[in-house]
């Protein structure tokens, strides 16, 4: 086993990935975060308002969003599932989480 | 390396028709998805599933698995390699091709066994040196105390993955990366450590670890966002009297003023000392409420006059209140 080593860490949170980055971190290709961001599945942070219609989406995601989405990523593919379906089901799965939690503290 | 036996992983036969395979595969989703399932194994078992389902849900892969034979003579004479599996001679020259796009190229999390058979170890040997891309960003989590977020701190991740020998074969790979936690970092926050994702493929860069923040379940403490709710246990007479008392706070000792009167459950808010940040989160105190045990005579009969002095007075009835 190699010896440990330092690494400087960044923190990311509010507006951490591109549009691409995003897609990449759920194993999908650009257009499936674009479909899932106009039907409402998904959100994003911040868009640049000047960036005409036409152009490549300046969105920016939160990690928030991140795992969300991969997580909803997950679901579509193991199931091949509804996109709103698998939405529902990982925000009820996050909401679950939460719940226990606070039943166990 | 371990051979695996995919049909043994997904319950199937290996005559399972196409469907029968998708259908195991969301069965066993169902049961092992680490999300909902309470085996202590789950994820291991969920990577497996995921592993099992992308081979024998492709045509191709398939077929170039089911050439590799009966899965025993792998299992009793570690065939071809000192250390177990190895892909077989010949292997390369199969009627498989190895597709490569930014959806299919993610194996992060898949076996040094797929990687031999089906994922870089199979390119390697295949198309010889490849051509220089970055390699997969991989996502993990890491569950932190909140008490380091308070101070920062080393943590010592052992990462397992796969990568190539000098011989271009998948070999299990372990290695401890010593990395710091930054004050402040709170649950939902991702750390990017650089350049410690998946290998680059020829010159290219490696790719980044993403380590997905998670704080431990403690019943002392618990935090939402940047905020901490910290458990603070009175005796009835601090809660019913109130007064300064010191407490050890996770943002350390203070001294703190309790309304009179206080019930178990009631909040304080201590502004400016939840998680630290350039704008701090807040630290909640929440009341509880200790009964101390009767140990001599004297105690008894103090709580005998508590008894007497409160006469007629029912909780159970919201007299008390």
């Amino acid at each position: 086993m190699s010896t440990p080593f330092y690494t400087p860490p960044d923190v990311l949170d509010v507006q951490a990935l591109t549009l691409e980055q995003l897609a990449h971190a759920c194993r999908m290709q650009p257009q499936w975060v674009v479909e899932r961001v106009t039907t409402g599945v998904l959100q994003y942070d911040i868009a640049d308002d000047d960036t005409p219609e036409e152009a490549p989406p300046t969105w920016r995601f939160s990690t928030h969003t991140v795992l969300r989405a991969r997580r909803i990523a997950e679901l579509e593919r193991m199931f091949d599932a509804d996109p709103q379906l698998a939405a529902m089901t990982a925000d009820l799965l996050e909401e679950v989480r939460q719940l226990r939690r606070r039943l166990k503290g | 390396m371990e051979y695996k036996d995919y049909y043994k992983i997904l319950g199937v036969a290996k005559d399972a028709s196409a469907d029968e395979i998708k259908k195991a595969y969301r069965k066993m989703a169902r049961k092992y998805h680490p999300d909902i399932s309470k085996e202590p194994d789950a994820a291991l078992r969920m990577a497996e599933v995921n592993e099992a389902n992308a081979v024998l849900s492709d045509p191709e892969k398939r077929k170039a698995y089911d050439q590799l034979g009966d899965p025993s003579q792998y299992a009793q004479s570690g065939a071809g390699h000192a250390s177990g599996f190895q892909a077989p001679p010949g292997w390369d020259g199969q009627d498989f091709h190895f597709h490569h796009s930014s959806t299919d190229a993610d194996n992060a999390d898949y076996s040094s066994f797929f990687e031999e058979l089906f994922g870089r170890g199979q390119r390697a040997r295949r198309s010889g040196p490849p051509s220089d891309m970055r390699g997969q960003d991989q996502h993990s989590s890491i569950e932190l105390e909140v008490p380091d977020s308070y101070s920062g701190g080393m943590r010592v991740l052992r990462l397992r993955g796969v990568r190539l020998d000098a011989q271009g074969h998948a070999v299990e790979d372990e290695r401890e990366l010593q990395v710091t936690i930054p004050k402040g970092v709170y649950e939902g926050q991702m750390i990017r450590l650089a350049g410690q994702g998946a290998p680059g493929y020829g010159k290219g860069q490696p790719g980044d670890l993403l380590l997905e923040v998670r704080f431990k379940d403690d019943k002392r403490w618990h935090a939402q966002g940047k905020d901490v709710y910290q458990q603070l246990p009175l005796a009835p007479w601090e809660a019913a009297l109130g007064g300064p008392v010191e407490f050890n706070t996770l943002a350390g000792t203070l001294e703190i003023n309790i309304p009179p009167g206080s019930q178990a459950g009631r909040k304080l808010r201590v502004k400016g000392k939840g998680l630290p940040s350039r704008t701090p989160g807040d630290l909640y105190l929440v009341i509880q409420i200790i009964v101390p045990p009767v140990f001599d005579d004297n105690q008894r009969k103090a709580y005998e006059s508590l008894s007497k002095a409160f006469a007629g007075r029912n909780p159970r009835t919201g007299d008390a209140a």
